[in-house]
């Protein structure tokens, strides 16, 4: 079918255009904006205004974190027992940890599970869950904040159906704010609000689409 | 007489289409609006903050593109520039010949299907995957989406599954459940298998270098950890300024776009993998791309640079429900599309002419815009700029003659007195726009002069 | 959309810019206009050489066809004195509209001035004269219709505030409130089946709601809306809300003849 793009305009030496590519726009930029008298100037705006102050107006963060992880679907536990249930009723007994959390795990889990803390991508199927530290948390929204340095494998967060994040409960910030004033120079950082999700087929919400269909904090 | 396409696409849509993308879009609208003033009282003051940052962030790029391209090559990412869409779909050919890459998973980005990316890398023996589910749908079926945020918004679940029966994937179904559930399947494997991941930008921070992704289904961040190669095509324009400013934008973009406070995934990356991470690219790469943005920065239709792509326009338009998003004929449908689709096409302006027409000026679009964009003026100058370069459209009344009429009372109240006449003039006989006027309302009766006579005849008003 | 400035003037002597729908086929409405601007204390000035605000031609994009109107206009109603319009789409014509095409034109002052100087006839009950309870009767069950070049303004409350004052009035909601009723000036018959489609969504939501009247500041509006019902054969009552300040005002035995 034919496109709605944009025709290509004619034809000029390609590698001279490319050279100049940079030059030629920021030199067309400072041309258009030459015409103006004078610039729009950056508005100085209180931070306060962006926090959904009716949200956080409770003091107890981890009271306000639960409240709105659930309101998300993601759900949130206090004890690897817990975790150790769910995963059992659900059939979801081979999962990817992190090595830094796998005897620890492996022990409180108990039987009937099976973990690895090798993640092999030609399997990933193989993984029924995954677990992973988290970086934080949002109490505002009921983010799991995952970042490279402490993820040990991104595609063992992503890929299984569950993602269980192991959150230190003074990790969560309790507003977007605070968050984005902590992320750090670790390179990736990805906020994690509830499972994967779509409506993209008649606005019908579907949870579990590339990503996780189950998103647990476990927070500790 | 004919009707504009866009019109005439209206009133031949399929009942089922329209129902589709009515429904959803109130439902959106609604939603948003509820959740966003739920959370900010003021959530107007909101959108003019966020309205005048943007403003300042565009007209200021002459300071911010060399800014955080500095930033950016600091982060150890590789900075492309591309005037056109060629050249943005050249840079990324030629990031892909350099890794002898074949194949490349795609996240949404509206920017590449500005420069038909995909088309062009399959013309050029490439594999080039959609992963959005909607997106994936739009390319199996050989269909353009209709909606920035929704791109399947038009489409019924029965049509879903015939596509998918007709691609090898899977007998007919339905259920929406079963629908994603073997896109999943058909596209974990994928992922894996492909060399590059090219997604777009929601934002670009300045002072950091910060890329910022906005999704929900988990196919940018399946992308962005499969591969080795991450390519960013972003327009100039999704510069911010702060990282402080984020906060402000996210909360706008999301209850804007989907009514969520947030959507499931907030990526801010600057730069390739963390050494320590196995996952992820080694090599990253931001084009930013013009394909028509600074020509639109040089006219008096600048402040539509500020547009964030979440959709919340195109939710409310009255004329977008009564059409849906093919109508535009576009890459931008509803509001946003009506004033950037034209500007992008240059000197194809003429053929989206009915675009910036399109509307009844009400300014629904301003009043939900997170970025608070004044779209009614816009469109009124879109159409102060058609008229001047090519004159008035078929069927529009002629404004000269009015004008004139309109500045010469006599002349004026001569035409309210014998203007009685239209009441016994046959339909059939009236001037164009009134007969058009009356295929679908009648006229109320004929009063000219009526209330100037009362005004002059009263007795003396005593005080 | 627009917001008229803080600063307009506010006087008693006002002049009236009657609108040309109201000049063609609404001459009660801006007959009740002049009655209840004399009952609140006003002196009325028409100056018989006005035409219309220019707002046709500013739409569909003929600018120097407006700007002629417009500076017909201007000449029409120099001074200083508040100038007022029934109409919410006339009034952001000289609000907003007007500044916008004069932008770049020599005479820009005169058209800011002018502009400065317009009040939609609610706004300036409310918000110029500080009128907010409207005296007299009148027994129905209302739909007020918020036009939308009301938007960004106060106009929309202000009439809302008058109309909900009166005793006997009912004001009733009804969906999809935020919607454009479809007429947008030439847009109605440049795009005659989107405005007909949007016409009759409002209609089915106004019905809805079983109103006795439907009611609007903007007379462009009620005559897309009315004039449609009328087509299909379930025709509706429409009213300038002026006129039901006046007719609330007869009811009370208020109003001087």
């Amino acid at each position: 079918m034919e496109g709605w793009g944009i025709p290509q305009v004619a034809e000029k030496p390609s590698n001279k255009k490319i050279m100049n590519a940079r030059e030629d726009m920021l030199g067309r930029v400072n041309k258009a904006l030459a015409v103006l008298p004078e610039r729009a100037p950056l508005p100085d705006w209180d931070a306060e205004l962006a926090v959904a102050q009716k949200l956080v107006a409770n003091h107890d963060i981890l009271e306000v974190f639960v409240e709105r992880i659930k309101l998300v679907n993601g759900m949130m536990m206090t004890s690897v027992a817990e975790v150790a249930a769910f995963l059992k009723n659900g059939g979801w007994t081979k999962g990817y940890c992190d090595p830094v959390l796998l005897a620890t795990l492996e022990t409180q889990l108990g039987s009937g599970f099976s973990l690895t803390s090798e993640f092999d991508r030609t399997r990933i199927d193989d993984y029924g869950f995954g677990i992973t530290r988290a970086a934080g948390g949002i109490a505002e929204t009921g983010t799991i904040i995952l970042n490279d340095t402490l993820t040990s494998r991104r595609l063992g967060a992503l890929t299984p159906w569950v993602h269980i994040a192991v959150l230190p409960k003074e990790q969560i910030h309790r507003t977007m704010t605070d968050a984005v004033k902590a992320l750090s120079a670790d390179p990736n950082v990805i906020w994690v609000t509830g499972p994967s999700k779509t409506a993209d087929i008649e606005g019908i919400l579907i949870e579990g689409v590339h990503g996780p269909g189950v998103q647990i904090a476990l927070v500790v | 007489m004919s009707v504009s396409p866009i019109d005439g696409f209206a009133a031949n849509l399929k009942q089922e289409t329209h129902d589709a993308v009515y429904k959803s879009t109130k439902v959106t609208h609604e939603k948003r609006t509820k959740l966003l003033f739920d959370h900010f009282p003021d959530a107007n003051r909101l959108r003019e903050i966020a309205g005048e940052i943007k403003q300042h962030v565009i007209e200021n790029l002459d300071t911010y593109l060399p800014k955080v391209e500095e930033k950016l090559k600091a982060n150890g990412v590789q900075v492309h520039w591309a005037a056109t869409a060629e050249d943005a779909n050249q840079a990324v050919l030629n990031i892909m010949r350099k890794r002898n890459a074949t194949k490349i998973v795609k996240a949404k980005t509206m920017v590449s299907e500005e420069t038909e990316l995909t088309h062009f890398l399959e013309k050029n023996g490439v594999e080039c995957l959609e992963t959005d589910l909607g997106e994936f749908i739009v390319q199996i079926d050989h269909d353009h989406p209709s909606h920035i945020v929704r791109p399947i918004i038009h489409k019924s679940r029965r049509e879903v599954a015939v596509s998918f029966e007709k691609n090898g994937l899977g007998a007919y179904n339905d259920d929406p459940n079963v629908i994603t559930q073997r896109a999943r399947v058909f596209l974990r494997q994928k992922y894996l298998q492909a060399d590059v991941g090219l997604t777009g930008a929601n934002f670009v921070v300045a002072e950091s270098g910060r890329l910022v992704l906005v999704t929900n289904e988990g196919n940018s961040r399946f992308s962005l950890a499969a591969t080795k190669c991450h390519i960013a095509m972003v327009g100039i324009e999704k510069i911010l300024p702060r990282d402080r400013d984020l906060p402000l934008l996210l909360n706008l973009l999301a209850r804007s776009a989907t009514a969520q406070q947030l959507t499931v995934y907030t990526e801010f990356i600057t730069g390739p993998r963390k050494s320590t991470q196995v996952d992820g690219p080694d090599e990253m790469h931001v084009i930013f791309v013009d394909n028509g943005r600074i020509d639109v920065l040089a006219s008096d239709c600048r402040d539509i640079l500020r547009c964030i792509r979440c959709g919340a326009c195109l939710n409310v338009c009255p004329v977008y429900r009564q059409a849906s998003g093919h109508a535009y004929r576009s890459v931008y449908p509803g509001p946003v599309g009506a004033v950037l689709s034209p500007l992008l096409a240059k000197e194809r302006f003429p053929e989206l002419a009915d675009l910036p027409k399109a509307s009844s000026l009400c300014g629904a679009c301003q009043e939900v815009c997170p970025v608070n964009i004044p779209i009614p003026d816009l469109l009124l100058r879109l159409r102060d700029k058609n008229k001047q370069a090519h004159g008035p459209s078929a069927g529009t009344p002629p404004m000269g003659a009015w004008s004139i009429l309109a500045s010469q009372p006599t002349a004026w109240k001569a035409a309210m007195a014998m203007g009685g006449a239209v009441n016994y003039v046959p339909r059939i006989l009236m001037p164009g726009p009134l007969r058009k006027w009356q295929d679908v309302r009648t006229l109320p009766p004929w009063k000219g002069g009526a209330f100037r006579k009362w005004l002059k005849n009263r007795p003396t008003k005593k005080s | 959309m627009s917001a008229p400035s803080a600063n307009r003037p506010v006087n008693k002597r006002v002049l009236m810019l009657a609108t040309c729908l109201c000049d063609a086929y609404f001459d009660d409405a801006a007959q009740a206009t002049v009655e209840v601007l004399e009952h609140l204390g006003c002196t009325i000035e028409f100056p018989e050489a006005q035409t219309c605000c220019g707002q046709p031609a500013f739409n569909s994009g003929d600018w120097p066809s407006s700007r002629r109107v417009v500076r017909h206009t201007a000449k029409v109603f120099a001074g200083t004195a508040p100038i007022i319009v029934p109409s919410a789409s006339c009034a952001a014509m000289l609000v907003h509209g007007a500044p916008l095409e004069f932008e770049k034109e020599a005479d820009k002052g005169e058209i800011d001035a002018l502009s400065n100087r317009a009040w939609e006839l609610a706004d300036f009950i409310v918000n110029g004269l500080g009128v907010k309870k409207w005296p007299g009767k009148y027994q129905a069950k209302i739909a007020f219709h918020t036009s939308c070049h009301s938007r960004g303004t106060q106009s929309g409350q202000a009439t809302l505030t008058l109309l909900s004052s009166i005793e006997g009035v009912e004001v009733m909601a009804f969906g999809e409130g935020e919607q454009c009723c479809g007429f947008g000036g030439t847009f109605s018959v440049t795009f005659p089946n989107i405005s007909k489609g949007m016409g009759d969504l409002k209609l089915e939501h106004v019905r809805a709601a079983h109103p006795d009247v439907l009611v609007s500041g903007d007379s462009s509006c009620l005559m897309h809306l009315s004039g449609l019902a009328e087509k299909e054969g379930k025709p509706i009552k429409t009213l300038h809300f002026a006129q039901i300040l006046r007719d609330a005002l007869k009811n009370g035995g208020m109003l001087a003849n």
